[in-house]
């Protein structure tokens, strides 16, 4: 029942945020990958002694069944609540309050860097594409073809990657990012009482259910 | 000579624009019903301030943008009905950073890439490369790794690999961006060989003394329309200038001495000198 519940608590949470149906869908593919193989594994290779149904050498079991529902249900609550962190939280913000609370500039930066990197690269790479295609690369045609065009689309992607990630840091010493000390933020976040309050109180309720497994209270099944 | 379509007379359009609208996926409507002709062997620039759609102008030429509305045709054929691999062949695309096209060790195979996907093998091959690095000044750069090359040259090494496609069509999308005056001329020289082999040369450009020099029609725009178009002398003229300041836009130097000599319009640094050597004589 526990992922059942996180799903349940996730979707209402993203249905107040105004994102359910787009977290659904992007958990569902980010899941089905994974899925796919976890169903074809567990059903017809698990032991079990009711047998559903047989493919050549292969038993599907109702315990594998059981088990690939049981797996993906989990791998589904896992990256919902991933996925609405993501969806709802600015990086830049989420890494600016890591640094209020004592994380290293550096650190912090390369975070929201990486973070911000992933936009900018797809843009990036889309121009890429763009200029290849303009100089006949097929990227609409047979496998074969798009397979061509992998290292036209792929190397200026890696190279313009490594000079802006060159001219960034050198932009960033000349304005003395290197300088030690404590920094001022200028913007903060804000921290209002009831999150707190709610962020205390589900590491309360993390702790407790971490104990509560440990001791063999909540059982380890969905 | 605003606002409606040109229509060049006794040659073939090589573009036929009507009505093009594009709104990006986000809303923003780049594009706001768009009328242009281009005749082949013309040598024409788009100017206008950044977000005026210049350069989502160009990329319906060739596919990589379809239209919202309205309709394009590159050689009397609807673009629309056309994959990019296929207006390849036709409208070559000289985008404005170099460095998002280059992936190439050497610089020669990074200017036949363009040939070769279009089918150009061997002897043709050979000969498309060699006339395209010579029409930029890069024959003697044909085994370097073109990173290192400095950027007005890759800049070149990126018109090159776009030349050596040979097709009727050649879009530059700034291509005087980081270059000395060395490399203009070379870029001048590029859209005059052009036009005098027949072939059609779109560019966009802020670099109106490059524009004035270099190309016999500008087409201004503005939000997404086409605000102002005519020959350089009309386009920099004083008449219109207020059109041109609203798309921040400055006339070139020697039109603006020339108006405020009283010498009519002097579009180019010769016809400024022309028009100053009659008014002594």
């Amino acid at each position: 029942m526990g992922p059942l519940a996180i799903i349940a608590i996730v979707l209402a949470c993203a249905a107040v945020a105004g994102v359910a149906g787009r977290l659904v869908k992007v958990s569902a593919l980010f899941t089905l990958p994974i899925a796919i193989s976890v169903v074809l594994v567990s059903v017809f290779t698990r032991a079990g002694t009711t047998v559903l149904f047989t493919i050549g050498p292969f038993d599907a079991t109702l315990e594998g069944v059981e088990f690939a529902a049981q797996t993906v249900v989990r791998l589904f609550a896992i990256s919902t609540a991933i996925s609405l962190f993501g969806m709802t939280t600015d990086p830049r913000a989420f890494v600016l309050d890591l640094e209020r609370r004592g994380l290293s500039p550096r650190f912090a930066f390369v975070a929201a860097a990486t973070v911000e990197a992933v936009p900018a690269m797809a843009a990036r790479a889309a121009t890429i594409a763009a200029a290849q295609r303009s100089r006949g690369l097929d990227t609409e045609g047979s496998v074969l073809a798009r397979a061509r065009g992998f290292l036209p689309l792929i190397v200026p992607v890696v190279l313009s990657s490594l000079t802006e990630v060159e001219e960034r840091s050198l932009a960033l010493e000349v304005r003395a990012f290197g300088r030690p000390g404590r920094r001022h933020l200028l913007w903060a976040p804000g921290d209002r009482s009831w999150e707190r309050i709610l962020r205390w109180g589900l590491a309360v309720v993390l702790a407790l259910l971490v104990v509560a497994r440990v001791a063999g209270i909540v059982p380890g099944t969905a | 000579m605003s606002g409606a379509a040109t229509r060049p007379i006794g040659r073939e359009p090589a573009i036929r624009v009507r009505g093009l609208v594009h709104v990006f996926p986000e809303g923003t409507r780049a594009l706001d019903g768009v009328d242009l002709d281009i005749a082949t062997g013309e040598a024409v620039a788009i100017v206008g301030q950044n977000g005026s759609g210049k350069s989502t102008l160009v990329r319906h030429l060739n596919g990589l943008l379809r239209p919202t509305e309205g309709t394009v045709e590159v050689l009397g054929e609807p673009a629309d009905r056309l994959r990019v691999a296929a207006l390849a062949a036709r409208v070559g695309l000289v985008f404005q950073d170099p460095d998002r096209q280059i992936f190439a060790r050497r610089v020669r195979p990074e200017v036949a890439f363009g040939p070769s996907n279009l089918g150009i093998r061997g002897k043709d091959l050979d000969a498309a490369v060699d006339e395209a690095l010579a029409a930029v000044g890069l024959s003697d750069q044909a085994g370097a790794n073109p990173y290192d090359l400095g950027y007005s040259r890759r800049k070149l090494l990126s018109i090159a690999s776009v030349l050596a496609m040979r097709t009727p069509i050649v879009v530059l999308d700034e291509p005087t961006t980081g270059q000395d005056l060395r490399g203009i001329a070379r870029v001048q020289a590029i859209v005059a060989s052009l036009a005098a082999d027949g072939r059609t040369v779109i560019a966009i450009s802020h670099d109106m003394r490059f524009v004035a020099e270099t190309f016999g029609r500008v087409v201004v725009m503005r939000a997404g329309r086409v605000v102002l178009e005519g020959t350089p002398a009309a386009a920099f003229g004083e008449p219109a200038w207020p059109v041109l300041t609203s798309t921040y836009l400055e006339p070139p130097l020697a039109a603006r001495a020339g108006a405020r000599l009283g010498l009519g319009a002097t579009p180019t640094e010769s016809a400024f000198v022309e028009a100053l050597a009659a008014g002594r004589s």
